[in-house]
């Protein structure tokens, strides 16, 4: 069973700024960009509730994360001009690198890499036509940092960065993301260490569009719905139009792990909008 | 149009401490690095981010003109990535 547990996390930046002056300051920013949604501006009670019930959430899948005694675990995330830029974009990325990086305000995080199980990722890739890219020298985003600061705050274990772009068109469609979830989880079944995978982003928000600032509730909700009912083949056939109009392109993070657990229930969701700009949720899958 | 440079000067201002430093300085000087037209000088000079995305610029890098916005210099969303 190296395949041990399954989980999804929003890595919103605000998550892990404190309410009150840190949020202002943020928000300062956003405001500037977003003037139209500036009505909704949270107050410090509501920054607070949101701190708490995040969490909370988060306290549930460290918890089931935990639990499954992993040796190694996968971040699924996106890369926001850190790493890429337009001179070269790949649509899938495995770290090489023998350790990551980063640093989120201040925080520092500093993670050994689990190269050996990237290159097996990436050779069962070649082997079954999913050709991956590759490479070191990767620096960490809050992308990744925003849940490891909650789900893995001691760097006990290795983790294994591997990006998806999910801002830079062509996307990669979520049948496609899919396909390397379930590549990923034939790999980590065959693998001798216990292998867990945290995808990172949405949901839904619109970031430097003219929509910065909407939150698509409603499909969101629907999402989550559907992974607890254990639909991840009916998701995989989203399309990326769903996914653009409803600001969750970041959910083909999500699908990668959707395509690891396939047709298993998740345990465990979370959903709250931040009344800022991103509908944060929050997945567990426990895997037998 | 120069959508890659465009895009270039943003990503600059967000990696590299030094273009950072040199457009907060003298920003015709900074932009004179970059292949730009006229029409995105006056859009970067204007420092209003929503006016870069008509020109090509990604909606993520627009936000890092902000960088030059003395309101803002120490803002903190710059510390993080």
């Amino acid at each position: 069973m190296p395949f041990v547990a399954a989980l999804a996390a929003s890595h919103a930046p605000n998550m892990l700024l404190d309410p009150g002056a840190e949020w202002e300051e943020f928000m300062t920013l956003h405001y500037r960009m977003a003037p139209q949604a500036a009505g909704g501006k949270p107050s410090l009670e509501v920054q607070q509730k949101l701190r708490t019930d995040a969490e909370n959430a988060f306290s549930v899948l460290r918890r089931d994360l935990e639990a499954a005694r992993p040796d190694v675990l996968i971040v699924v995330a996106n890369d926001q001009f850190v790493n890429f830029f337009f001179d070269n974009i790949p649509t899938f990325f495995v770290t090489l690198s023998d350790e990551v990086r980063g640093r989120f305000t201040r925080y520092d995080f500093h993670y050994r890499n689990q190269p050996e199980l990237g290159r097996a990722i990436l050779e069962a890739g070649v082997a079954s036509g999913l050709d991956l890219s590759f490479g070191e020298d990767i620096e960490l985003q809050h992308t990744q940092m925003v849940p490891l600061h909650f789900l893995l705050p001691e760097p006990d274990i290795p983790i294994l960065p591997i990006f998806v772009n999910t801002w830079i068109d062509p996307l990669p469609t979520p049948a496609r993301c899919y396909a390397l979830g379930s590549l990923i989880r034939e790999v980590a079944d065959a693998a001798s260490d216990r292998v867990a995978m945290l995808a990172t982003g949405g949901l839904s928000h619109f970031p430097g569009s003219p929509r910065i600032g909407e939150i698509d509730t409603s499909f969101d909700e629907g999402l989550l719905r559907q992974m607890r009912a254990g639909e991840g083949p009916a998701l995989a056939g989203l399309t990326l139009e769903q996914l653009r109009q409803s600001g969750n392109s970041e959910f083909l993070n999500w699908m990668v792990t959707v395509g690891a657990v396939g047709e298993t229930p998740a345990s465990d969701s979370f959903y709250m909008p931040d009344h800022v700009a991103t509908g944060w949720g929050f997945v567990s899958w426990k895997i037998s | 149009m120069s959508r890659y440079h465009l895009n270039r000067f943003l990503f600059d201002l967000k990696m590299k401490p030094d273009t950072l430093s040199r457009a907060r300085t003298d920003l015709d000087k900074a932009l004179s690095d970059y292949d730009l037209s006229a029409d995105e000088v006056a859009a970067l000079k204007s420092k209003d981010p929503r006016q870069l995305r008509p020109l090509g610029a990604h909606g993520m890098l627009s936000l890092y003109l902000m960088r030059l916005d003395p309101e803002f210099d120490d803002n903190i969303y710059w510390t993080q990535k």
